[in-house]
């Protein structure tokens, strides 16, 4: 370190340099959602978002993205509570499967969605005579969702299940619990800040999936046209302001939920 | 001065309670164990009497917190069965048996604040709430926490917590206590005073208890018997009194307090250590003329004399020197080497010899021993000084290829 005087020089031009690099990369974008979003005057703002697609679209995301959160915390907490406890052949490759989908590009994810749940596709075909459609619908978002976001809340609740006390589990059955009144009473209450920050982060994603969801959603304005699609065919329609009024919900949504698990966690972990 | 005379006692077990005993508490029946090829546990059988607190004492990986975990029903023995109050438990998971177990990190839940802790038990049990707060509170007492009820753990101390899982099992009222090293996580002083306060909790509800420990200090004082475990099995039990003033083996011996340990042979009633003997009431033929044993006494079992002679209850060994002294705080530890040709006991045509596995001389070794202040201020002694050493105490064990197997060396001074 180099001192002036007793003055360090290094840590405000670091600090500096830092905010310097992010902004064209970070703050200018966001800002000029708000910018451009607001530069016709709120009225123009909040008639965009009242427009009946633009809330459509909002609550559709909203709706999906719940459905998938709630089925990948409990599979996470599950598939969590397996691999950690359990010791098995091919218990790695589990992981590595599970962890997998983060890796795979979202237009791939969606792709092998309509492969497998499509009218042609390898079980869609058969599901078809009954009736059924899954692509297209509400619920291939719920599932293109799960699928992208399969491994969040997973990563976030098994490495707590790791280096949990085996013992505060044995306490309690030896104290005279079943598996369940342990699992219920001793392990979920110390889960519950991974748990929560699962949640939002899962969330947080599926909201914002886009990829996948264009694919299999068949994007059909006021059925099943998410948030980010109605985003994407607002500005190739040219409809700019339109488009931003949501970007702008988007953008505070997320910004909302990661200040939440940011400053909550402690809070989280804390009794 | 005691006079206490010379004792022999062969390696065998004491027989594990008096028959006048009821059905005990507790008994482990032929528990053996094996992690894939390795044998950690051995035939372990023993009873634990109603009200009767029993230490486990063994140095780490000797297997004991296995055969509290087997208890626990947290492990499946190999072989063998456990019982608790004459019903077969073995089979049963944890949570039928009807024990409660003291981990040694606590393991209270965090999440729970200390009265939820406590009446963990008895909602998982769904007792009517006033019955769970009546007990809470009765329990909250007996530890002293009434003012930490609505902590949590992670606000309490070392101490505190203890009590706090103590409470938290006697709340559901178990056959069987069992405490896996309950004091290792405390500093020296807390220790100290929670076993004490422990062993006054335990006569005042009555409740059996199995302890786990690697402290003999510990061992000794919340005992009422002492298991003495060595690699997967059980070398003594007996009282605190037994294990420490006739231990069954070298283990024992060394393991259990400080012990100095001298290769003789048996002859005509006497043990022959050297040039020395030491008068031994043979017991029957536990012995054979020219057999091959070990004198094991304890530090503080040796008197010093100026002269040969020694008040009754004391045998002479032999004339060493002062090598070293040390002052210990209560008591002065005094290294004398023996003397090797000279100025034996007895005058004798045999030049004094000892045989020592790992001999510092080949003919000489020192013993340790030590003195009470009152004594120590009455004789003062200098190194370089000559002296007579006398027993009021001692152990015969043969010297079998099994006790040296597991020997320890020589002197062991734990002091």
């Amino acid at each position: 370190m180099r001192h002036v005087r007793g003055f360090d020089v290094v840590r405000p031009l670091s600090i500096w340099m830092l905010i310097f690099m992010m902004m064209p990369l970070v703050f200018l974008p966001l800002a000029s959602i708000f910018i451009f979003g607001t530069s016709s005057g709120l009225g123009n703002f909040w008639a965009a978002l009242n427009a009946p697609e633009a809330i459509f679209a909002l609550k559709l995301s909203m709706v999906t993205s719940f459905w998938a959160t709630a089925f990948n915390v409990l599979f996470g907490l599950f598939a969590a509570y397996v691999l950690s406890r359990y010791n098995f052949l091919g218990r790695n490759a589990l992981i590595v499967t599970i962890s997998l989908p983060t890796a795979i590009p979202t237009a791939v994810a969606g792709f092998a969605l309509l492969l497998l749940w499509g009218p042609y596709g390898t079980l869609g075909r058969l599901l078809r005579p009954q009736g059924i459609q899954i692509m297209f619908t509400a619920s291939a978002i719920v599932l293109a969702n799960i699928f992208v976001t399969f491994p969040l809340a997973f990563g976030v609740i098994k490495p707590v299940f790791d280096t949990m006390s085996r013992s505060l589990e044995e306490a309690s059955a030896t104290i005279g619990a079943t598996r369940w009144q342990t699992f219920w009473h001793v392990t979920l209450p110390s889960l519950r800040g991974a748990i929560v920050s699962g949640a939002l982060l899962t969330f947080a994603r599926a909201v914002g999936e886009f990829g996948s969801t264009i694919l299999v959603s068949g994007n059909l304005a006021g059925r099943t046209q998410t948030a980010p699609l109605y985003i994407f065919a607002k500005f190739n329609e040219g409809q700019i302001e339109a488009a931003n009024a949501i970007a702008i919900v988007l953008a505070l949504f997320s910004f909302l939920i990661f200040s939440v698990l940011f400053f909550a966690r402690d809070w989280l972990d804390v009794d | 001065m005691k006079a206490q005379v010379a004792r022999i006692m062969d390696s065998s077990i004491t027989p594990p309670l008096p028959e006048s005993m009821p059905q005990p508490a507790a008994s482990i029946v032929g528990i053996s164990k094996r992690f894939g090829k390795t044998s950690v546990l051995e035939n372990i059988s023993f009873d634990v009497a109603e009200g009767e607190a029993l230490v486990l004492l063994g140095a780490s990986g000797s297997g004991k917190t296995t055969i509290l975990r087997i208890i626990a029903g947290l492990e499946q023995p190999y072989t063998g069965k456990i019982m608790l109050h004459g019903k077969e438990v073995t089979e049963l998971p944890p949570r039928e048996r009807g024990i409660g177990v003291i981990f040694q990190s606590y393991a209270l839940f965090p999440k729970m604040t200390v009265e939820k802790n406590i009446g963990y038990g008895l909602r998982i049990r769904r007792r009517r709430r006033k019955e769970i707060k009546n007990t809470v509170n009765e329990l909250l007492s007996l530890v002293q926490l009434e003012e930490h009820r609505k902590k949590y753990p992670s606000q309490l101390s070392g101490g505190q917590q203890q009590r706090v899982a103590i409470a938290r099992t006697l709340a559901y009222k178990p056959e069987v206590l069992l405490f896996d090293e309950p004091f290792g996580a405390l500093d020296a002083q807390t220790r100290v005073h929670l076993r004490r306060e422990i062993r006054a909790l335990l006569r005042k509800v009555n409740v059996p208890a199995i302890f786990i420990t690697h402290d003999q200090e510990e061992a000794l004082e919340l005992g009422d018997r002492i298991a003495v475990i060595n690699v997967g099995h059980i070398e003594q039990i007996g009282t605190p009194r037994e294990v420490y003033n006739n231990p069954a083996s070298e283990y024992v011996a060394t393991f259990l307090g400080a012990a100095n340990i001298l290769e003789g042979t048996i002859s005509r009633g006497h043990v022959v250590v050297g040039n020395a003997q030491m008068p031994a009431r043979l017991l029957g033929d536990r012995f054979k003329e020219g057999q091959a044993v070990k004198l094991i006494f304890r530090p503080e079992d040796v008197l010093i004399s100026k002269t040969q002679e020694f008040p009754t209850g004391h045998a002479c060994l032999s004339s060493g020197v002062v090598e070293e002294i040390s002052f210990v705080g209560a008591y002065e530890r005094l290294r004398i080497r023996l003397e090797a040709s000279s100025g034996a006991c007895e005058t004798s045509d045999t030049p004094f010899y000892l045989t020592t596995e790992t001999p510092e001389r080949s003919n000489a070794k020192p013993v340790i021993c030590t003195r009470p202040k009152p004594e120590t201020n009455a004789f003062r002694l200098r190194t370089g000084d000559r002296v007579f050493l006398g027993l009021s105490s001692f152990t015969v064990l043969p010297n079998d290829a099994r006790t040296s197997a597991t020997s320890q060396p020589i002197i062991k001074t734990s002091i």
